[in-house]
């Protein structure tokens, strides 16, 4: 069985869709055949961040609603050859889903693939529960800031409520916690919370911390995942949010802030 | 959670009472006419319970009541210390019981008056309207602390979810977070951090406390009597019980 994984936040602009991709791309990496779902009807983004926009034909909706195959509407990664994308629709909204027909697709992928990501749009509304109706495990993206947390909060409630496996009183949704655009600087200052503040108040698992780094951005503008930067900290970060999905246990790095050394102070490296 | 449309609740009232000393209808009639006639407005549609305690069980009830509503009050049941087979047959002719807080004094004083029943001078005091403070009460009234029984939520309370724990107390292994809301008839014990609302004591219980491992709520209330959370800078983020001294909400050090 495939272990479907949702990516979601409840708060907008924290980094589901920079998190999807990379962990899509990671897993495909360690040789796992790995779909990436965009459940972001009309907002599409994830082709985006793929850099696979300009080869979209056929979306989700057409799958669901029986216009297109599975095979038309899925986009091969050129990269990585185990990884394919099944985009959003940018012209429909978030009506065009539902159960049944997600509960369908979904099963069809599962017998193709090992993991299915799906990236989750914002809000608690419709789109957003039908993104994680079906997981298995959920992906909680919390930027290091009161609101990110309180919907992070909110939404693991709903993890709890209104998924399928709460509703059948299954074994409850495995929740991790993803802490991105964290500055331990700022932590330092007071400016922003910590992890052990974060950790506090959400109490799930903390399955990996993204420093907020210049290289997210440049890897979304150029369609390249930053876990694909294997030099930069945030690349580095979501190499170990991967290893430790797939069971290590991996020290957690860029927790604290570098501390500028002699030479690089004079030199102004 | 969906709020119903109606809900039973205990509470008292004070009622009229009516206490008959005379089997003979006619009599009855004539002292309640002359009564009513006294001060016609203050009767007009009062709720009366009539105390049957001084007359035997041959009493007319229907008769009773036919009588009292054509004086037009509004007629409740009966009431009075009577045996439990009289109870018994005044509910099979349809008509309510009403137990009073007083009946159990009211039962020894009450052979001595018995034996005057057949003198004249009992139609003398036939009837007495009197405003008896008479307590009506009914099954459901705020039980006492030692009835409660927990309600046990493993986990967290998450930020938008609400929990009830009805006449109950309500025990949460975890935390609750800002933006949730907890609420009991009885106590609530937080073994964790209160960040959320909670409200004890919700029915009106005014022993009610709030327990907590680290108080920093957005809200307390016990018995309708609430703080936001500047009220509780003296035990903010550490352990803390809150309850009611009179009307004021205190909080205390918890360890």
């Amino acid at each position: 069985m495939a272990r479907i994984i949702v990516v979601t936040s409840g708060k907008g602009g924290v980094g589901k869709t920079t998190s999807s991709a990379a962990i899509g791309i990671g897993l495909a990496l360690k040789g796992h055949k790995v779909v990436l779902i965009d459940f972001d009807i009309g907002l599409r983004n994830l082709d985006l961040i793929m850099g696979c926009e300009r080869r979209v034909v056929y979306d989700f909706v057409n799958v669901i609603n029986g216009e297109a195959t599975l095979n038309q509407a899925l986009i091969k990664d050129k990269r990585v050859s185990s990884l394919s994308i099944l985009p959003a629709s940018q012209t429909r909204d978030k009506d065009a889903l539902n159960k049944e027909n997600v509960g369908r697709v979904l099963e069809d992928l599962g017998k193709r693939f090992d993991y299915i990501i799906c990236d989750s749009p914002a809000g608690i509304e419709a789109g957003a529960m039908m993104a994680l109706y079906y997981a298995d495990e959920a992906i909680v993206t919390t930027n290091p800031e009161v609101s990110s947390v309180r919907d992070s909060d909110r939404i693991l409630g709903m993890l709890a409520s209104r998924s399928r496996r709460a509703e059948l009183g299954l074994e409850p949704i495995k929740e991790h916690l993803l802490l991105t655009r964290y500055s331990p600087k700022r932590v330092e200052e007071g400016e922003m919370l910590s992890v052990e503040d974060v950790e506090d108040i959400l109490a799930i698992p903390l399955l990996g911390v993204i420093p907020e780094s210049q290289a997210v951005l440049k890897a979304s503008n150029a369609g390249e995942p930053v876990i694909l930067d294997v030099e930069s900290d945030a690349g580095k970060a979501y190499q170990d949010v991967i290893d430790r999905l797939l069971g290590e246990t991996v020290e957690f790095r860029f927790l604290v802030a570098e501390k500028k050394g002699i030479l690089s102070r004079l030199f102004g490296g | 959670m969906s709020e119903a449309n109606i809900e039973f609740k205990g509470s008292s009232f004070t009622l009229s009472v009516l206490h008959v000393r005379t089997l003979i209808l006619a009599d009855f009639r004539a002292d309640l006419m002359k009564k009513v006639a006294q001060a016609p407005d203050f009767f007009y549609l009062v709720p009366i319970v009539v105390d049957i305690e001084r007359v035997d069980s041959s009493i007319d009830y229907q008769a009773v009541k036919l009588l009292v509503e054509e004086f037009k009050f509004t007629f409740v049941g009966f009431t009075g210390s009577v045996s439990k087979e009289q109870r018994k047959l005044i509910r099979e002719l349809g008509f309510s019981f009403v137990n009073s807080a007083n009946n159990a004094v009211n039962n020894t004083s009450n052979s001595s008056a018995s034996n005057t029943q057949n003198v004249e001078v009992s139609t003398k005091t036939v009837i007495a309207a009197e405003a008896t403070v008479t307590k009506v009460e009914q099954t459901e009234i705020v039980p006492q602390l030692a009835l409660f029984t927990d309600k046990i939520h493993r986990g967290q309370i998450r930020s938008g979810q609400q929990i009830y724990a009805k006449d109950q107390n309500l025990v949460i292994i975890g935390s609750v977070s800002a933006g949730a809301e907890v609420i009991a008839d009885g106590n609530i014990h937080v073994y964790g951090s209160l960040r959320g609302r909670a409200i004890a004591g919700a029915k009106g219980h005014h022993q009610a406390q709030i327990y907590c491992q680290s108080l920093e709520a957005e809200l307390v209330s016990i018995n309708g009597n609430y703080w936001l959370s500047e009220s509780m800078e003296k035990h903010w983020s550490s352990p803390a019980y809150i309850h009611l001294s009179d009307t004021e909400l205190v909080s205390s050090k918890l360890i």
